[in-house]
């Protein structure tokens, strides 16, 4: 049981950073950056191919990321911004990011071959003994970062100027531009945090799935319903949305059968779209009191 | 096929006379017959040919659907691909283990997906268009799932669907009956989505998406109109799940979430609200990549590629493009042929007046009074036997718990006078408005009209009754002609217009329906004096128009009450006289107007009665110069 819930929360660490990549992006641009996976698979394959040419794995992990980060940065500036620019309220980013996400995907395949290819490992595979439960240590490092970079991110959201003007860009950009604010700017900085956060996400689970050009359909999609979960308010609302995901896949492959966490999650989603259409960690949403009293005692423990 | 779509993509502009039809009829025969030619050249050709034009066929339909909602009504569904599965697996499960007849499982595949769809809708537009996208793509995530996981869908691998039955000997000379049935499938799609996009139904569509509280005071559902949209939408995704199921292998590969995306970029790619633009961008969607048969990782990076130029670039897509450089191309050819339209200004404003007197409002009045037959569609006559038109209660609202923004209010409103409703910003104006008109359920309170009690009915049933209203910041459906906007205020007037619509061009009722409102439409454009703006769309045209059409698509349904919320905000005092000009007539015909506004001056000297509101309660109210001589009054409201 512990088991589940610790093994949960370290897989549902990666789909809280990818959701958080969501969310953040939507939070200050009101757009989904459907390329957010493919940032991912960025982060695995470059890490993957530095790590090959024989520097240290610290190198390539840091070029992995970087590489994400200049990615969903030009994803914003090559198909994001011109579509806003035309209007700000069409959804024509849909078919935009979904474009990048192509690219992304299928140059990788073309460079790196549809194949997984070895990626570097970090830390040593040492396990981790909480209770009756056994971690890797990898998996630890995971949860820690996710759950540290989602504090940090609420910290600057609300307590530094950086983070109330992205408020207000989200708010209503002419008003947040025509008092001086830099709209262009912070959106830049939202889709670099988007691939940063994607990026550290591969780096966490580069180790277990390989570095594959495909990662990112899957992991991008369950990212996205990680968001759903939580609740596009609050960037960290993904985080809690990811976690509980990670958690309640584990627990149905543990509880129903090994191929449960497949369909089980949508079924969550729906269960939540149609309760609790603003998600369950948004602001002012009716079960997020009741959920998070629930949910104290397992923050808690991790 | 491309000339009927190009008029229909310009939407129903004011080309009304008999011939312009019957050149737009005679067009979409021939369109018809040229593509009918086309089908039985595809049936007749090799199976490379059947099978991209077979697939072609069906993403036709279904970006013909998916436009209905997202271009008309700006819904961008991602569940398209979901509701496809749905079809396409129920044929081949119940043809395969349950032995259904197939021609029985189309009609059975259209009103079960169309029913899907009703449910979905109704769900998911509760909150707002992106929620409505994300469930629908989360349907289509879960139907991918069920279609992957579970045994009776035949898991990855998929099923072996039908085939479909050849011609009769007799029929045989019509080469291969799949790609007939297929082509005479999206040629019934897309004529019904013609049909609604010829119909009055189109532009009160394109104010629910554009100007929603406009088409709920004209008395449309809106709510209602959009999940039925949605329904009609799916059914059409249902009969090309059908006909997709003919098509060999049926796999969960084939309805993941990025063919409803794929859809999207059909109907955006080719050209969003415009008929014909998402049967091109399907097909070139579709035959593309076979035809350009390179690496296929290089043929996704080049898709990935296209998506992003287009977008970027031409937002309006492929049609969009060829429609502006047509517009263009014809204002180019007015300009040298000196055809160009004269600028006009407001037609009605005198030359020589100078700021605008109470005299002269007066004098407005008087004039009016004077030729009173020129209001459209009188309505019933005032009888004056003392029944208020608007008789409110005791009326308590607000908007959240706790202040209550409306408290204990009276209001009444005699039958065939103008009544002023004034006070400072925030006393509860529009609102006590929102709630005569409907928009709004008070919290306590009754609200009369006529006699009968409406507190609980909803804004469709006001109107029917004759409750119509403007709004203080002008909504109109930009991009449609001002005859067109004002024709949205009929919407009431005339029976079971939406569920006629996809058989408008057709019907003859359509035809004589449409001839009448158009006329009342002009009539009205002439009554408020705008009647030469009646072809500009509303994006050009300067305030005073937009108010004054406004003006005309509440009036036009021939109202017996009509709320005005500050008509005369933004007006020059040339127009504001012409208004209230308007007004006059207005009451010399028997309607009751019910006026907000700031400038006293106007109130004053053109209202019978005044109420006077502050902070939600009634200040005075009474005969005008009465209130005006209220000492409470001038203290809250004039200022002295």
């Amino acid at each position: 049981m512990l088991q589940v819930l610790v093994s949960g929360l370290a897989i549902g660490a990666i789909y809280g950073l990818v959701g958080m990549g969501y969310a953040i992006v939507f939070y200050v641009t009101r757009v989904i950056n459907f390329a957010e996976g493919q940032l991912l698979m960025v982060a695995v394959m470059v890490a993957a191919a530095i790590a090959r040419s024989g520097v240290s794995p610290v190198i390539a992990v840091l070029g992995g990321i970087g590489a994400a980060v200049v990615a969903g940065v030009a994803t914003y500036l090559l198909a994001v911004r011109p579509v806003l620019a035309f209007d700000r309220f069409s959804f024509a980013w849909l078919v935009s990011t979904l474009g990048v996400a192509l690219i992304l995907e299928n140059i990788a395949a073309i460079i790196w071959g549809p194949t997984s290819r070895p990626f570097p490992t970090l830390l040593a595979g040492t396990s981790v003994h909480i209770g009756s439960a056994t971690l890797t240590l990898q998996e630890v490092v995971t949860i820690a970062v996710a759950v540290g970079l989602a504090i940090v991110f609420e910290v600057v959201r609300t307590r530094t100027l950086f983070g109330k003007v992205g408020m207000a860009i989200a708010f209503d950009p002419e008003m947040a531009s025509a008092v001086g604010a830099n709209a262009t700017l912070v959106a830049i900085v939202a889709f670099a945090l988007g691939g940063l956060l994607a990026g550290v996400g591969g780096v966490m689970i580069g180790p277990i799935t390989y570095a594959n050009p495909y990662l990112g359909d899957n992991y991008g999609i369950v990212g996205f319903v990680a968001l759903m979960i939580g609740g596009t308010e609050r960037p960290v609302a993904a985080m809690g949305g990811g976690l509980l995901l990670g958690v309640l896949a584990e627990g149905a492959n543990h509880f129903i059968n090994t191929q449960a966490s497949d369909w089980f999650p949508f079924v969550v989603v729906v269960a939540i779209l149609l309760l609790v259409p603003e998600g369950l960690f948004s602001i002012g949403a009716p079960l997020r009191s009741l959920v998070r009293s629930v949910l104290k005692p397992r923050t808690a423990s991790s | 096929m491309r000339n009927g779509a190009v008029a229909g993509g310009r939407g129903r502009d004011a080309v009304s006379d008999a011939g312009g039809l019957s050149w737009r009829g005679t067009g979409t025969v021939a369109a018809v017959v040229a593509y009918l030619l086309f089908a039985y050249y595809v049936a007749h050709g090799s199976l490379y040919l059947q099978s991209l034009i077979l697939v072609a066929a069906i993403f036709g339909i279904l970006a013909v659907s998916l436009d209905l909602v997202a271009g008309v009504t700006g819904l961008y569904s991602l569940g398209h691909a979901g509701l496809f599965a749905i079809a396409a697996y129920a044929t081949t499960i119940l043809y395969n283990d349950h032995h259904w007849n197939l021609f029985v499982l189309l009609p059975v595949s259209i009103v079960g997906v169309g029913l899907v769809g009703l449910v979905l809708g109704s769900l998911s537009l509760r909150v707002s268009g992106l929620y409505f996208a994300i469930t629908t793509f989360v349907f289509t995530l879960v139907v991918a799932v069920v279609a992957s996981d579970f045994r009776f869908t035949g898991g990855f691998s998929g099923l072996i669907g039908p085939i479909f039955p050849d011609f009769p000997g007799s029929l045989s000379w019509a080469g291969k009956s799949l790609i007939w049935c297929a082509m005479v499938a999206l040629l019934v799609a897309t004529l019904l989505s013609l049909g609604i996009r010829r119909s009055p139904l189109y532009a009160v569509l394109l104010a629910i998406r554009d100007a929603e509280p406009f088409a709920a005071a004209a008395g449309a559902r809106t709510a209602l109109v959009k999940i039925c949209l949605f329904g009609v939408s799916a059914a059409m995704a249902g009969a090309a799940g059908w006909l997709f199921s003919f098509q060999g292998i049926i796999s969960p590969g084939q309805f993941s979430w990025s063919v409803s995306v794929n859809i999207l970029v059909m109907v955006i790619l080719g050209g969003m609200n415009t008929t014909i633009g998402p049967v091109l961008g399907a097909a070139f969607i579709t035959i593309f990549p076979v035809q350009v048969n390179i690496n296929a990782f290089w043929q996704e990076v080049l898709f990935g590629g296209l998506f992003v130029t287009v977008i970027t670039l031409y937002p309006a897509g492929f049609l969009g493009f060829v429609y502006a450089v047509g517009r263009r191309a014809s204002r180019l050819v007015r300009q040298l042929t000196g055809r160009s339209p004269q600028p006009v200004s407001l037609p009605v404003v005198p030359e020589d007046t100078g700021p605008v007197e109470i005299a002269a409002v007066e004098a407005a009045a008087r004039e009016g009074a004077e030729h009173p037959e020129a209001v459209p569609a009188p309505p019933a006559v005032a009888d004056h036997d003392g029944t208020p038109a608007v008789d409110c209660r005791g009326i308590v609202f607000a908007y959240s718990k706790g202040t209550p923004v409306l408290n204990g209010v009276d209001f009444v409103v005699k039958k065939a006078t103008i009544h002023g409703l004034i006070g400072p910003n925030g006393s509860g104006k529009t609102t006590l408005v929102d709630l005569i008109a409907g928009r709004r359920r008070p919290l306590r309170g009754t609200i009369a009209l006529d006699g009968e009690q409406f507190e609980q009915a909803g804004q469709p049933a006001r109107a029917r009754h004759g409750v119509m209203r403007t709004f203080q910041a002008a909504v109109l459906v930009r991009q449609l002609p001002a005859l067109d906007n004002v024709a949205v205020g009929l919407y009431s007037r005339f029976p079971r217009i939406a569920l006629r619509a996809p058989f408008w061009p057709v019907l003859p009722s359509g035809r004589r329906d449409g001839r009448t409102m158009r006329r009342n439409a002009r009539e009205a454009l002439d009554f408020v004096g705008a009647r030469e703006w009646e072809r500009a769309r509303v994006a050009d045209v300067p305030h005073g128009v937009e108010q004054l059409t406004q003006l005309a698509a509440a009036c036009v349904a021939g109202p017996s009450t009509i709320i005005l919320d500050e008509p005369l905000a933004g007006l020059s005092p040339k127009e504001v006289e012409h208004v209230a000009g308007i007004l006059v007539e207005l009451k010399t015909a028997g309607v009751s107007v019910i006026l907000i506004e700031h400038q006293p001056r106007f109130v004053f000297a053109l209202c019978d009665e005044v109420t006077v509101l502050n902070a939600g309660e009634v200040v005075a109210t009474g005969p005008a110069a009465q209130v005006r001589a209220d000492a409470r009054v001038r203290e809250v409201y004039l200022g002295q």
